[in-house]
């Protein structure tokens, strides 16, 4: 059997059927979007070849640029704001408290959830007739806050963006726990002895030793920004006037509403591309041994 | 131990392997023998279809109609798949696309929808297959409402025309006179407002409803044969009829016409709204008809279909109806039984286009006169009289304009009701428009 693992070719047998499938579904379409890019085409038909007008269009026109724009904004506060909160939690529950295994289901529900079943969830607490949300605060006299939190275009992003930010907060707090959890329980002992405080002992002991998990969660949660999609798209289709819009979106809507395959290749090959930037640039600047 | 481990996991490894492969043969397997068992002969047609709500009439027709055909035509087989509606359009498109269309298919009719597919080949055409006898059961006019440059693609299912629909018990309860020209319409809107009703509906987050009311807005402003010009040549959006049709709906808006959450508020959130009484109007086809009618809404027997109200000054008339596109089937071109795929499309088009009409899903395209109408609702019966009167039809818009320009068109609808531009600019925009490819 040990000669079997050694063996470069037995390895490479085993490793091929994965490989074949990893490229044929991710790889194989993702240099077929790079060539469509390329393209003026209706998704039927011929198309003609136009080199690189797809990008300049892309990085001219101002629904494109304020659709990045916003998926910036949201990577923003998904790092800022959501892995802060995840964080936080996974250090309480980490350092036992009383129903431990309780708190962390209830964190990890909206995981669970479809993201669909969400999105129609908070539809219904924005609601400007009905909604949760403006019932509470009429009740409480706040009537004059109360507003069409997904028709306005000021107040539309932020709230797209809360329910989004909400679902994966459990996720997050689940892998930075489980790398909590896994660090020696000697070392939290050798702290408590020398008379550390919980407070300390978290910024010098347990969140130096969690960085790789913690830079695992970054890369998820800033990817998870960038390409976010079916929430964006029940909660409010991109609308009203493209103030919710992000790239998927926008390239969704362009390639099935308006027949634009060319454009809306090269919006979903900046999404890739984004995507690896940002990996590439996270790794390089978070080190891990 | 560590040795132990490492062999276990090769070979679940090993096993998982083989396991898989073993799995994906003996499958492949098993399709050969079942397409080879059997009587041999069979031949299956594969139907896609959209009609899968339960307020759909269709969606209870389909399968009765399927179940008869497939008993009366033991050697052709059908297999239907319903998708609902905008799933369904993402769905036919990517597999008319890739080549892999089923046999038969329900297309969007009338429009820009379906006219890529035609162009392009991917569309059977069927004008050898519809006989003498098929055409003499057409409506009259139908014939020539599904011919494309001479060749005929489908058959015509039902058609559907928009219409004003008011809630008379809250036109009452406000003592606002149900409307026939524009500025009844303004003083009932505001009576309406007056009694804290909410005079329209208007799901706008989808954009269509909107549209919609655009459109008739404009149509009766600049009368049907000034709007097909400006489908022809889209410079003429941009004169004095646009802009005061633009202007109206600008003023209606601002009138606080509309529902202020409308756009938050879906396509179907508003059918459940107007259902559950909380708004007094709303300009929709006659699709809605049967959710209205239903024994279980607020509205059931409160709620009267009439023309959209005519305009002073306006152009248009009354029987300028908005509407009458064609939805219909298609058959594939690259199925491998053509023949029956023409047959099982004639058939299923004149069986759910009689029966869809009796059961309220449509207005009919094809001949009725032997039919027994007494089954039918007061809304499916006022909006079939509406329909006789009609000098002209223009379908909705978003079909006839090319794709990308119907999406601008009510993104444009969007900001003027939303004043986020003044009718003038709304007009500019839309002479920056593409004519449309269709022959009108």
């Amino acid at each position: 059997m040990n000669s079997v693992f050694s063996n470069k070719t037995a390895l490479s047998i085993f490793v091929l059927p994965t490989l074949i499938i990893f490229c044929t579904i991710v790889m194989i379409p993702i240099f077929v979007s790079s060539y469509y890019s390329l393209l003026d085409w209706n998704g039927i038909g011929k198309g003609t070849f136009i080199g690189l007008e797809n990008y300049v269009e892309m990085f001219t026109d101002s629904r494109a640029l304020k659709s990045m724009q916003n998926s910036l904004l949201f990577a923003g506060a998904s790092i800022f704001i959501q892995l802060p909160i995840s964080l936080l939690l996974a250090l309480i529950l980490a350092s036992t408290v009383k129903w431990e295994g309780f708190y962390r289901t209830v964190y990890f529900i909206p995981v669970l959830i479809s993201t669909v079943v969400i999105a129609q969830l908070w539809s219904k607490i924005y609601n400007a007739d009905y909604g949760l949300l403006n019932t509470l605060l009429k009740s409480v006299g706040l009537s004059s806050w109360a507003q069409d939190w997904l028709g306005q275009k000021d107040t539309a992003l932020v709230s797209s963006f809360i329910p989004t930010l909400w679902q994966y907060i459990g996720y997050h707090m689940l892998l930075m726990y489980a790398g909590a959890k896994s660090i020696s329980q000697d070392i939290f002992e050798a702290a408590k002895i020398d008379g550390a405080s919980r407070i300390r002992t978290a910024f010098s002991i347990t969140i130096p030793l969690m960085k790789p998990i913690l830079k695992v969660c970054l890369v998820f949660s800033m990817i998870g920004a960038l390409k976010v999609f079916d929430l964006i798209y029940v909660l409010t289709g991109g609308g009203p006037f493209f103030s919710t819009e992000v790239p998927s979106t926008l390239m969704y809507t362009t390639i099935f509403d308006t027949y634009r395959y060319g454009y809306g290749s090269a919006l979903s090959v900046f999404i890739i591309l984004e995507c690896l930037v940002f990996t590439v640039i996270i790794n390089k600047f978070i080190k891990t041994d | 131990m560590k040795t132990f481990l490492k062999k276990t996991a090769g070979i679940v490894l090993a096993m998982g392997i083989v396991g898989s492969m073993a799995a994906c043969s003996s499958n492949s397997n098993g399709e050969k023998q079942s397409e080879k068992g059997g009587s041999g002969e069979t031949i299956k047609l594969n139907l896609w279809d959209q009609s899968v709500g339960n307020t759909d009439p269709s969606a209870k027709l389909l399968p009765e109609i399927i179940k008869k055909w497939n008993s009366e035509h033991p050697d052709i087989q059908i297999e239907r798949t319903g998708t609902t509606g905008e799933q369904y359009k993402t769905k036919i498109k990517t597999a008319i696309a890739a080549n892999e269309a089923p046999d038969v298919f329900y297309g969007m009719g009338g429009g820009s929808f379906m006219q890529p597919y035609i162009q392009s080949g991917n569309v059977l055409e069927i004008t050898n297959y519809v006989t003498d006898d098929i055409k003499t059961k057409l409506a009259p006019g139908m014939l020539k409402a599904i011919e494309t440059d001479g060749k005929i693609y489908t058959l015509p299912v039902y058609t559907h025309i928009a219409n004003l629909y008011v809630n008379t018990e809250l036109f009452d309860k406000a003592g606002a006179q149900i409307p026939t020209n524009y500025s009844e319409l303004l003083a009932a809107v505001e009576k309406l407002k007056a009694a804290g009703i909410t005079p329209a509906l208007m799901g706008e987050k989808d954009r269509w409803p909107g549209m919609y009311w655009y459109d008739i807005v404009a149509m009766r402003q600049a009368g049907n044969d000034a709007v097909i010009e400006a489908f022809k040549d889209p410079s003429k959006w941009d004169s004095p009829d646009f802009v005061a049709a633009a202007t109206k709906m600008q003023e209606l808006a601002k009138a606080g016409a509309f529902n202020s959450s409308m756009f938050s508020m879906s396509y179907d959130e508003m059918l459940g709204a107007f259902n559950a009484g909380n708004g007094a109007m709303m300009f929709q086809a006659n699709w809605v008809n049967a959710g209205i009618e239903d024994p279980s809404t607020a509205t059931k027997g409160k709620v009267k279909v009439i023309p959209f109200p005519i305009f002073e000054d306006g152009k248009g008339s009354a029987a300028e109806l908005f509407g009458g596109g064609v939805d219909g089937f298609y058959v594939s071109s690259s199925t491998k039984h053509p023949k029956e795929a023409a047959e099982f499309l004639a058939y299923l088009s004149e069986q759910l286009g009689t029966k869809g009409f009796l059961a309220g899903a449509g207005l009919p395209s094809w001949n009725i006169d032997g039919l027994d109408t007494s089954s039918l609702s007061t809304l499916d019966q006022s909006a079939a009289d509406i329909m006789i009167t009609a000098t002209s039809f223009i379908t909705w818009w978003d079909n006839i304009l090319p794709a990308e320009s119907a999406e601008t068109h009510k993104n444009l609808i969007a900001q003027l009701l939303a004043s986020d531009i003044t009718p003038e600019e709304f007009c500019k925009q839309m002479a920056k428009l593409k004519p449309t490819e269709l022959t009108l």
